[in-house]
Formats: C-alpha cells, sequence, structure tokens
C-alpha cells in the first residue's frame, strides 16, 4: 500500500510539473510575437512579489476569503451549485486535513487525536454526510438541472465517481471494521491483553454485540444482561481511553448492521481489508488522476480567483507574458460546470449552426486539450474556429465564470491564434468583427485574416472585367423579392452614402447597387454575390427606402451576402 | 407600467451609462424595467452569415418577454430593428415560424406574436407623452445646440420598424425641444455611422464615421447625441483614437435627465469618454428654469439656426 501511495505521489507530483510546465509554456497567442518560458516565469514572480510587497496584500486576503473560500461567484450565479460547491469542499477537506492527514496535521492542533477517539470519530462521520450530499447534489444537479446544452463527458462523471468513491467505501470499510470479529479479537488482544476465553474476554464481547454493533458468532441474542453490564464496566477499563463508542459514528453504526452479517458471512477479516483496500485505491487514484483533470481546479481556481481578486476581474493583462499566464491558470481552472454557456449571448446561434464549439464551455475543453499539446486536424480547426469566431464578445462568460476565468481576453486570442493559421473563416465578414474592431488589439492580424477571405473570394467568383461576353439568362432567384420591378433610375446608387465616398466607385466596389440588381436582372447571380459593394454596404436601407419601386434592396444584398458565404463554405462549388 | 428591458451585448459591458441613465429616467415616470438573465444576443452580427440565425435569437427573445407578459423595451437601434425584424418575418412566413419554434421547443418557448418591441424613444414619446415629461422638468436648457444621429435600424426599412416617419422624424426632434436644447437640421442625421462595416472594411467605416462628425461640427454641434449603441461606440470610442478634440458624445436620456434633476454622476456622463469635466459644467451652466417666455425660446432657436 505504501509502495502504492508513493506512486500515486509521484503521479500527482509529475502532472504538477506538467500543469506548471504548461502555465508558462504554452498559450494561444494571438500577437506573432513570441514570450519565452523565462520571461513568462519572471513575470509571473515579480507579480507576486509586487503584490506581496505592496498594500495589495489586503486585497489578496479578502479575495481569498470572499472568491476563494466564500464562493461569492458562484452563489452569485446559483444557490444551489453554491450549496453543493460549499458541502464537497468543507467535507472533503474537513476529512483531508483531519482524517487523510490526521496524524501530521490533527496531532498538531490536538495531542490527543486519535482517530477512534471523539469529537473526531464524529466530526469524520459529520464531513463524510456533508461530501455524500454534496456529490449527491451534483449527480442530481447533473442528470436534470444540468445547463441545457452543455455536455457531460466521461470525466465529469469519473470525478464525481471518485470523490463519491472515497466516501462511500470510507463508510463501508468503517461499518465492516465496527462488525468485524477479527478486528475486535485484534484489539482485544493488543489492549486488553485478555485470552478469548477469559470470562472477561466473554463479558466484553457480548457488550460490544449488544451495544457496539459487533457480529459475533459466540456470544449472540438473547445477551444476558448480566453479563452485557460486566461487559460495559471491562470496557470502560480496557478501551474507553482510546476508542470511543462506536454508536458514536451514527452512519457506519447504522450500516454496520447490515454490512456486519454481510461481511461476517463472507469472512470479515477479508472483507474488511479489501473495503480499506478499495478506500485507499479510490484515494490514491484521485491523487494521481487530479493533475489531469478537472479536479486541478482545487489548484488552480484559487490561483485563477486571487489573481483576478487583486489584479481586477475586467483588467486587461499589463503585458503579454501574463496574458498568456492567465491564460493557461484560467484554463486549467476550468471545471465545466457550465455556468459561461447557460448565460452565453449566442446561444441560439449554437442551435442555428449546430456547433458544440461556440459554447464557451465547449471552446474551453478542447482548448485545454490543444494547450497540452493535441494536433488539430483541418476540420476540427474550422469548426473550433467558427465556434470562436460566432461571439458577440459581451462578456457575460466571463462575468459569471465561478473560476474566475477571464473567457474573453482566452477567446480573443485563441481567435487570432487560429486565424494566423490561414485557414479562411467566413465569418469575419460579420459583425461578430465589431468589438474586435474597436479593442483596436489585433489589427494586423485582422487584416490578414480579412485578405484570406478576399483571395478566397478572387478565385470563386469572376469579375466583369474576366467575363469574356455576357450571357443574358433568366432572372436570378433572390428568395422573396421584387427587384423585376427595377426600372434603372438608379435612384438607389444615387443615394449610396458608399458610392458617394469614392471619386471612381466602380473600380472599388466591382458593382454599383444598381448593376447588381441588373445582374440579377440578367440572371447572373455569381457576378453580384462577388461583387465587392456587398461588403462596403453600410446596411443603412438608404436605397431600400428610396426605391420608387420598393425594391428590397438591402435585403437582396445580405441574400446575396449569405449565398456568397455559402459558397464559400461549400469550397467555391454550390 | 413594466417592460422588459432588452439591452442587447454592447450595453451591460461597453455603455452602462446608456441602461443606467435610461432606467433613471424612467423610474422618474414610474415606468420599471426589468432584466431578464435569459435573453440572448438579438441576432444582428450574424445577419452577413445566415438569415434564419439571425432572426431566431429574436423570435426567441420576445417569445421569452411574452412568457413574462410585458413587452420589450431596447435602447440599441441594431437589437430594435432586428426584434422588429422578426416579428415581421415571423408574420409573413410561415415556414419560418415552424422551423423557429421547433428550436424554441428545447426551452419550452413558444412564440405567439403577442409581445410588441418598443423603443426608449417611443416609451417617452407615446407611453409618457411630452405633456407630461414637460410637466416633470426642472430645468430646460437656455442654449444649446445638438445634432441627433438617429442611426439607420431605427428609422428602416420603415414598413418593418415602425419607428417614425423615416424621411422626416418628428420624435426625436419633440424630444429634445422639450429640453430647450436646439435639435439641428444637419445633412448627417439620418445617415450611417459606418459601424456595420468595422472589422470589415476598416477604411470606409472610418470614413463614413468621420463625415458624420464633420457634418456635425460644420451644422455647429456643442453635442452629437446618437441614438443607436453601434453609433455611440463609433462616436465615443473609435472617434477618440483620432488626433484633436472630439465632438463630445451625449445620450438622451443624459441629456433629458440633466432638466430631470437628476446629477451627472447619476446619468454616468463622464463615463463617455469623449465627455471631460468642463463639458459637464457648460451642460450645468445653460441648465435655466423649466419654462420659459415664447419669446426667449424664439430667440434661442433663432440663436441656434444662426
Amino acid at each position: 500500500m505504501d509502495m502504492l501511495l508513493i506512486i500515486a505521489f509521484l503521479i500527482f507530483l509529475a502532472g504538477l510539473g506538467w500543469r506548471l510546465f504548461t502555465w508558462f509554456g504554452k498559450g494561444f497567442n494571438g500577437h506573432d510575437t513570441a514570450v519565452s518560458t523565462g520571461r513568462r516565469i519572471g513575470s509571473a514572480l515579480t507579480a507576486v512579489g509586487a503584490t506581496i510587497s505592496s498594500g495589495r496584500l489586503l486585497k489578496l486576503v479578502r479575495s481569498l476569503f470572499v472568491d476563494v473560500l466564500f464562493q461569492r461567484r458562484l452563489l452569485a450565479k446559483n444557490s444551489w451549485r453554491w450549496a453543493a460547491h460549499g458541502l464537497l469542499f468543507i467535507g472533503f477537506i474537513g476529512l483531508l486535513l483531519m482524517h487523510g492527514l490526521g496524524y501530521s496535521v490533527s496531532t498538531f492542533f490536538f495531542s490527543n487525536y486519535e482517530s477512534t477517539l471523539q469529537p473526531f470519530l464524529g466530526l469524520r462521520e459529520f464531513f463524510g454526510v456533508l461530501v455524500v450530499i454534496g456529490v449527491g447534489l451534483a449527480i442530481y444537479r447533473r442528470l436534470t438541472d444540468r445547463p441545457k446544452r452543455v455536455r457531460s463527458y466521461a470525466s465529469d462523471w469519473l470525478a464525481l465517481s471518485l470523490v463519491g468513491g472515497i466516501i462511500i467505501t470510507g463508510f463501508l470499510f468503517q461499518s465492516s471494521q465496527i462488525a468485524s470479529h477479527a478486528e475486535f479479537q485484534e484489539m482485544v488482544d493488543e489492549w486488553a491483553g485478555l485470552d478469548p476465553d477469559d470470562p472477561e474476554s466473554v463479558a466484553l464481547e457480548t457488550y460490544w454485540a449488544a451495544e457496539q454493533g459487533l457480529v459475533s458468532a459466540r456470544v449472540t441474542k438473547p445477551f444476558d444482561p448480566a453479563l452485557v453490564e460486566e461487559g460495559a464496566a471491562v470496557s470502560e477499563n480496557y478501551c474507553t481511553e482510546c476508542h470511543a463508542p462506536a454508536s458514536g459514528a451514527p452512519v457506519s453504526f447504522t450500516l454496520a448492521k447490515l454490512v456486519g452479517p454481510i461481511a461476517a458471512a463472507l469472512g470479515d477479516g477479508p472483507a474488511t481489508s479489501l473495503l480499506g483496500t478499495l478506500h485507499l485505491l479510490f484515494c490514491f487514484s484521485l491523487l494521481a488522476w487530479l493533475p489531469f483533470s478537472k479536479m486541478f481546479h482545487v489548484i488552480a481556481a484559487p490561483v485563477s480567483l486571487l489573481i483576478n481578486g487583486v489584479a481586477g476581474f475586467k483588467n486587461p493583462a499589463p503585458d503579454a507574458a501574463t496574458t498568456l499566464n492567465r491564460q493557461m491558470i484560467g484554463l486549467s481552472a476550468c471545471t465545466h460546470c457550465g455556468a459561461c454557456s447557460e448565460r452565453c449571448s449566442s446561444l441560439t446561434f449554437y442551435e442555428s449552426f449546430a456547433n458544440d464549439f461556440i459554447l464557451p464551455s465547449e471552446k474551453v475543453q478542447y482548448l485545454q486539450r490543444i494547450a497540452s499539446g493535441k494536433n488539430l486536424d483541418h476540420d476540427t480547426t474550422k469548426r473550433l474556429q467558427k465556434g470562436l469566431y460566432i461571439c458577440t464578445s459581451c462578456d457575460r462568460c466571463s462575468e459569471v465564470c465561478p473560476s474566475g476565468i477571464n473567457l474573453r481576453e482566452l477567446f480573443t486570442h485563441a481567435r487570432y491564434y487560429l486565424l494566423s493559421k490561414n485557414v479562411p473563416e467566413t465569418s469575419i465578414l460579420s459583425h461578430f468583427s465589431f468589438p474586435l474592431s474597436l479593442l483596436r488589439t489585433f489589427g494586423t492580424q485582422h487584416l490578414h485574416a480579412l485578405k484570406t477571405i478576399e483571395q478566397k473570394f478572387k478565385t470563386a467568383f469572376a469579375k466583369l472585367s474576366e467575363l469574356g461576353s455576357i450571357t443574358m439568362n433568366a432572372p436570378a432567384e433572390v428568395g422573396a423579392n421584387n427587384y423585376l420591378a427595377c426600372y434603372s433610375c438608379q435612384r438607389c446608387t444615387n443615394i449610396c452614402p458608399v458610392v458617394r465616398g469614392y471619386d471612381n466607385p466602380q473600380e472599388t466596389l466591382d458593382l454599383l447597387p444598381h448593376q447588381i440588381i441588373f445582374s440579377l436582372g440578367i440572371g447572373n447571380k455569381d457576378l453580384a454575390m462577388g461583387a465587392r459593394m456587398l461588403w462596403s454596404c453600410s446596411t443603412c436601407y438608404l436605397c431600400q427606402e428610396h426605391c420608387p419601386n420598393n425594391v428590397a434592396l438591402t435585403d437582396i444584398f445580405y441574400h446575396l451576402k449569405n449565398g456568397a458565404l455559402d459558397k464559400l463554405e461549400a469550397g467555391g462549388t454550390a | 407600467m413594466k417592460l422588459a428591458f432588452f439591452q442587447g451585448c454592447n450595453i451591460p459591458i461597453r455603455i452602462e451609462q446608456y441602461a443606467v441613465s435610461a432606467t433613471a429616467v424612467l423610474r422618474t415616470f414610474g415606468i420599471e424595467l426589468e432584466t431578464i438573465d435569459d435573453f440572448t444576443c438579438c441576432g444582428y452580427p450574424v445577419r452577413n452569415v445566415d438569415e434564419t440565425a439571425y432572426l431566431a435569437p429574436s423570435v426567441r427573445n420576445i417569445a421569452l418577454a411574452e412568457k413574462r407578459g410585458i413587452d420589450i423595451m431596447t435602447i440599441c437601434n441594431c437589437c430594435f430593428g432586428s426584434l422588429q425584424k422578426a416579428r415581421h418575418a415571423m408574420a409573413g412566413d410561415p415556414h419560418l415560424g415552424e422551423t423557429v419554434n421547433e428550436l424554441l421547443a428545447k426551452d419550452s418557448l413558444t412564440y405567439h406574436g403577442t409581445g410588441s418591441v418598443k423603443h426608449l424613444l417611443t416609451v417617452l414619446h407615446d407611453e409618457v407623452g411630452t405633456p407630461a415629461i414637460a410637466a416633470k422638468l426642472s430645468h430646460r436648457y437656455t442654449e444649446l445646440k445638438v445634432a441627433v444621429l438617429h442611426g439607420c435600424h431605427l428609422l428602416r426599412p420603415r414598413e418593418v420598424t415602425r419607428f417614425d416617419d423615416s424621411f422626416v422624424p418628428r420624435i426625436t426632434g419633440e424630444l429634445v425641444q422639450l429640453t430647450g436644447a436646439a435639435n439641428l437640421d444637419w445633412p448627417g442625421a439620418l445617415e450611417c455611422c459606418g459601424a456595420a462595416l468595422a472589422g470589415i472594411n476598416e477604411d470606409l467605416s472610418r470614413s463614413l464615421l468621420l463625415e458624420k462628425v464633420q457634418g456635425a461640427r460644420v451644422a455647429g454641434a456643442e453635442f452629437i447625441v446618437p441614438v443607436c449603441a453601434y453609433c455611440y461606440l463609433q462616436l465615443d470610442s473609435v472617434q477618440a483614437t483620432e488626433k484633436g478634440d472630439p465632438l463630445p458624445v451625449l445620450l438622451y436620456p443624459q441629456l433629458l435627465g440633466l432638466c430631470l434633476g437628476l446629477s451627472p454622476e447619476v446619468l454616468g456622463i463622464g463615463l463617455n469618454s469623449s465627455i471631460a469635466d468642463h463639458h459637464i459644467s457648460l451642460l450645468e451652466s445653460r441648465l435655466g428654469p423649466p419654462t420659459t417666455e415664447k419669446k426667449s425660446r424664439k430667440k434661442a432657436r433663432a440663436t441656434a439656426a444662426a
């Protein structure tokens, strides 16, 4: 067992090392400039130093209590989840410190610590019950009240299973110990030094069987009250000093009535040690798995919350190194709780585009995998890129994230990081680009991505000048439209504020508004779809409003833009 | 009266003062605004990409308000335009209704088309009414020249937005005159701020914006008053990256709020990046008594027009 513990701990340490390496070595850098790991560690140390040596220490302490321990952000989001988390947290930490590390932590504070003495015996049960209720709430939530559209992965269930498993095996182990005759015999031998046939020993066994849940083949019901009383006195004499009555552990004591007979039938010695081994295996598995899973949030989320608590949740990072560090710490702090996706402004877009990556919680899962070295195939890159782009930059995800991850900053960087791989993204031609343009942080990268799309347009659509001759065909279909009423008065072109802005508009715009309608009239929809006029249209609706024949020009332009992007997405062949 | 406050994506994070000042002004008239956490984006940003994906969110948002039995009020023109477009499209296209309602069923929502969509300015002009506003004024500007930038998707297409006469809007003019300020007649008033082209065609977006700023300046505007959130961001944030002093930008509820006795702090005027302290002092110095002699008002108008 010790060997297993050492192995588990070594795996944990290796995982921790790997996490630290990704914290300071990986990241999605939307900018071209590389940042060395050395500089990133340096910047992290400087930030820590500056916090400790300045008046911000108070902020740190405040954040530790309010954000980390009290989980203010979670409470604001959902009181049920807050309760579940609180129960799990208090219960698990309580057990870890008092019981798991009992002989180092508890003995430090209480020199008389014995796991079999009160209040420790009762407290252990209490903490265990807290965790069980917490796990129960979490499972219930995942099954019923789970954020709509957010998937539960195997890892989400594994996390709950391991935590729940530790506690359940713990209770079972304890109850089988209570009932175990072999355990009783061993203790009598060790602490009382009584021979099994000694009358005192018989009395003691009768008392423990009658009152303390022991399952004994030798003494059975009905118990002799006199013998029980005598046994109580013997117990007082030999046991009570370091073993409180088993009834002080009410859950295990009750369970013992059920577990005891089964364990006795199977052989209580081996059954007890099997449960003990299982309990330890669960603990070791969680320890070894922790750094590689979402459970790493127990370390990363407090760090993420403290950083944001001190630096401000809304303030951007001061430099590139800090941005990347915070990004990676943030990524590793995600618990996949789905709070972000529940509040996502793009929720309905997810339904329309059927792209998981539109939901922030799902983007994070994938970005985590990329950050840990997973290679991206072309299709996934495209879907992830689209998911990253179909985002209104409303910041609601960052605002609700209980782990305090600055998702907006992460997504913006990831977006330009992927765009730099030169996979054209048609959604860049949407108004999702507005807040990005407002940011003015990625000007060059944005222009570069626009150029990639422009190039795609050039190969997909022929310009008027490239057409040898113009053929007349049946008028093009552009949805419910009335453009056939157009009598080429050019009012649309004359009122257009975009056309007005150019000395030689046709050179820049390819086709003017009335010419677009004309191309449709002669059945050349492709010519219209390829015209740069469409992407220079300010959608002000002046043309449509002023058209004497009520041609819905702007709406037709939207229709053509949709069609052009569909064609590009389909590889220019649709 | 209670309305579902549809703030959209930009206002809560980038123009909080628009929401705060609108709420404060409406509270003066006993109108309560309810925020609905489940509201999503109106759909506008995706319109270039896919028309159905553009309409679906607005239908869903209206359905959310319908479920609570209250009407929606917006302060962003593009949200307003999208919501109105969704109602218009749902009324005219049964196929769309089928597609979208199927999508809404996942959230146990149904679109009935019973809820209406209002703009802050319509609420003030039609629901509260100009006489009721006038009665509550504690001050009026003695002299102030403002250029209102209506924004496109509030006015057009008229059969969809149903806001006002799209060629000669009255609502904005009447609301501005109520405060005593002169509502300038200027060439850019009904035109585009360039926001729709930002990030797609930066140069064009910028030149459309600067054309508006220049137009308002030439007309003698002391403040420019955009109605739309996008226009505001263009004017307040993008203008700031230009050289020289920006033309200060004021939101209508801020302009009106000062006349209702609300403080510049409550109205968040200082949060507008184009507004400096001296602009606030200027506004306050121009506040006079709530009623003006007919004669002097004429005089003020004459000066404004000059």
